[in-house]
């Protein structure tokens, strides 16, 4: 256990520092952008969020997977954490999104392929997330929301493809490959570090006292056992 | 050699927090009619559901003829399940509900099947009446030839004798007698274990999930209900 | 060919157990008509507006009716707990899905059929050749929403709250499904079939073999206990 924290107090130094890293890259170093001005500084907090969150959503599915396969608990466990991580990143998104928005395209949101399809797969995990919580009695949470996982990742391909074939022309966000200043690429790379540390530091925790809630459910199973005796 | 046909070894099964049954072993030979009792909330209908791989064992396992019955078809072949629910489908005739079965279960010969198996529970006047008409005691006895029709080594029981009156009940046990007459091995769970003395080889008791007595059994109504009457005493 | 002998009997034992109840069909049939009445009072329709909504009305009502529908396709087998056997029975479980997604897919392709009649009298549309490549987007969309449906349906039936979830677990997810039908339906009322429309069908024949194969591997899992 001593390990543990004290792993754990390096991580948090590191994502600690790697943020202010990265805040003072993100507005002291990265040049001014020509069209957009200071606002398009949100970019760099948007897009790694965007990033991460389609991370956990893969981890998600590869917890779901690995559990209908060997049943064990700590699959499932990485499942339901990594969900919810990936609904709080892909909030960030939503939110960071509009905020840039509103100076440059004139309005907080419009129905464009890359905001919809995230809205939609943000939809999806929360559905994932609520099902969790209220629908399913504890004995069998687990197998459906291994199902769900499943198919919740191999629909967001499909939402993606859906939505462009939909909104095509209302294309607003830049293509893929728009090419980067060099001093922006650096800055972008620095907070993909920073996040991807958050995100392992988050996961870690939150598995963590997922871990301890189990626990304290089997002491409280037992005492009750013992209670009947 | 004595063949083991239900198998359960160190079988576990809890819903949410209840511990329904806790690494079980049972044994069932070839041929036994074994009873199993206990108090509600025992675990005898989950001990019957693992049997019948409706359900999963969380932990340890469950083999029916050699076989894990929620892996291998032909384990799953040799098992049938007389309920206290029919499992059945009212709004269809009794001779469309065993032709339904018959084709699930890819028999060969299913027309001759379905009117052998309406003959034997002596329904066959019946046969193109909706189910929604029938007495309790008459769907009892259709589940008994659904149960059946496929011909499974092991018979599975699960309170066949509730809501049947005294005439539909001897009737009942008549027929299980056939049954057992017949070789196929049969476990029946069941509160009214004066009805089974006549049919069961062996009694095992369970409580809180875990068999507290089993012995071979040979004996009168009375004397079973005497056996039986100090595990039945804790309510849950 | 077992696998193809027992989804056909479950399709035919549902299709026969409908038939003479007529159960699922009628209310939803209703319920679809009711809502398109619903939708016609919520929004001014009529005109250039009907052009806009129409399709993106008529796919709701289709999608609402088949939420309906749906959380019945398992819940009489739990109730008379009839799936046991079904369960029981030997051979790989996946077909009793197929059958009952087969079943859905044409119970809502009839709500579709009885629902067309009254939309094109609702909405002013002339009758002409436009019905062919509609029925054609009415079939596809129909398989993606049975496909999806009927996994879900099956999960949600052994759940808590279950008539109350079903639509949390379909409506997210149907979303891509839903959006390439009502583009498509508008593009097949305005005529316009050919290199606008490829993309859509596409789409959605994507969307409906998906989620069949992962329903077939998933199945199981979705109704153990």
């Amino acid at each position: 256990m001593k390990n543990l924290s004290n792993a754990s107090k390096v991580l948090s130094t590191l994502v600690f520092v790697s943020m202010l890293a990265a805040l003072g890259f993100v507005f002291l170093y990265a040049p001014m952008e020509k069209e957009m001005g200071d606002t398009q500084r949100i970019f760099y907090f948007h897009v790694p969020a965007a990033i991460s969150a389609f991370i956990c959503f893969f981890l998600v599915f590869l917890g779901s997977v690995q559990y209908l396969r060997t049943r064990e608990t700590r699959w499932d466990r990485l499942a339901l954490c990594s969900a919810e991580l990936g609904v709080m990143f892909g909030l960030i998104v939503l939110i960071t999104g509009p905020l840039w928005a509103k100076p440059i395209w004139g309005v907080y949101w419009r129905w464009e392929p890359r905001l919809t399809s995230m809205l939609i797969t943000f939809t999806i995990y929360v559905a994932y997330l609520m099902i969790r919580t209220h629908g399913t009695r504890s004995g069998q949470a687990p197998r459906l929301a291994a199902v769900l996982g499943i198919v919740a990742f191999a629909n967001v391909p499909l939402v993606y493809y859906s939505v462009d074939l939909w909104a095509a022309e209302q294309q607003l966000h830049p293509p893929r490959n728009v090419g980067l200043a060099p001093e922006m690429r650096y800055t972008l790379w620095i907070c993909y570090a920073a996040y991807a540390l958050l995100l392992v530091q988050l996961l870690l925790r939150r598995l963590d006292l997922a871990r301890i809630e189990e626990a304290v459910e089997r002491l409280r199973q037992r005492r009750d056992e013992l209670a009947d005796y | 050699m004595l063949i083991d046909d239900i198998v359960l070894e160190k079988a576990s099964k809890n819903f949410a927090s209840f511990v329904a049954l806790r690494a079980v072993d049972l044994c069932v030979q070839r041929g036994q009619f074994t009873l199993l009792a206990g108090a509600n909330g025992a675990g005898k209908s989950t001990l019957l559901r693992l049997a019948a791989g409706v359900s999963r064992p969380n932990s340890g396992r469950v083999l029916i003829a050699g076989e894990d019955p929620q892996r291998n078809s032909k384990a799953r072949a040799a098992i049938g399940l007389l309920s206290h629910h029919t499992l059945l489908y009212d709004d269809l005739s009794a001779e469309e509900n065993l032709s339904f079965f018959a084709q699930l279960y890819g028999l060969a010969d299913a027309t001759q099947r379905v009117e052998g198996a309406l003959q034997e529970v002596g329904l066959l006047e019946h046969r193109r009446r909706r189910l929604r008409g029938f007495s309790r005691g008459m769907r009892q006895r259709l589940a008994l030839a659904r149960a059946t029709l496929h011909q499974p080594a092991v018979l599975l029981l699960d309170e066949p004798f509730t809501g049947l009156d005294q005439p539909a009940c001897a009737a009942l046990s008549q027929r299980l007698l056939q049954v057992k007459e017949r070789g196929q091995t049969c476990m029946m769970v069941t509160h009214r274990v004066g009805e089974a003395a006549a049919l069961a080889d062996r009694l095992v008791v369970l409580r809180r999930g875990r068999i507290c007595h089993d012995q071979q059994w040979q004996g009168s109504s009375q004397e079973l209900v005497d056996t039986c009457a100090p595990f039945l005493g804790a309510i849950h | 060919m077992n696998f193809w002998q027992r989804t056909l009997a479950i399709l035919h034992k549902d299709l026969m157990a409908e038939w003479r109840t007529k159960e699922r069909l009628s209310p939803m049939a209703f319920f679809s008509l009711l809502v398109l009445l619903v939708f016609n009072f919520s929004f001014e329709l009529g005109g250039a507006a009907l052009h806009e909504i129409g399709p993106g009305v008529l796919w709701s009502s289709f999608v609402f009716a088949s939420l309906l529908g749906l959380s019945r396709s398992f819940a009489d087998e739990r109730e008379n707990h009839s799936l046991d056997a079904l369960l029981m029975a030997p051979g790989d479980r996946s077909a009793i899905y197929l059958g009952k997604m087969l079943g859905n897919l044409i119970f809502l392709l009839a709500v579709e059929l009885i629902c067309l009649p009254f939309f094109t009298l609702f909405f002013n549309l002339s009758p002409g050749w436009f019905l062919l490549p509609l029925l054609g987007v009415f079939f596809l969309g129909s398989a993606c929403l049975s496909a999806a449906g009927t996994l879900f349906a099956a999960m949600s039936s052994n759940m808590r709250l279950r008539e109350l979830l079903l639509p949390l677990l379909m409506l997210p997810m149907i979303l891509p499904a839903l959006i390439s039908c009502v583009e498509a339906t508008g593009l097949v009322l305005d005529h316009e079939w050919g290199e606008s429309l490829y993309p859509h069908l596409k789409m959605l024949a994507v969307y409906a073999i998906v989620f069949i194969a992962l329903s077939l591997m998933l199945f199981e899992y979705a109704v153990e206990e």
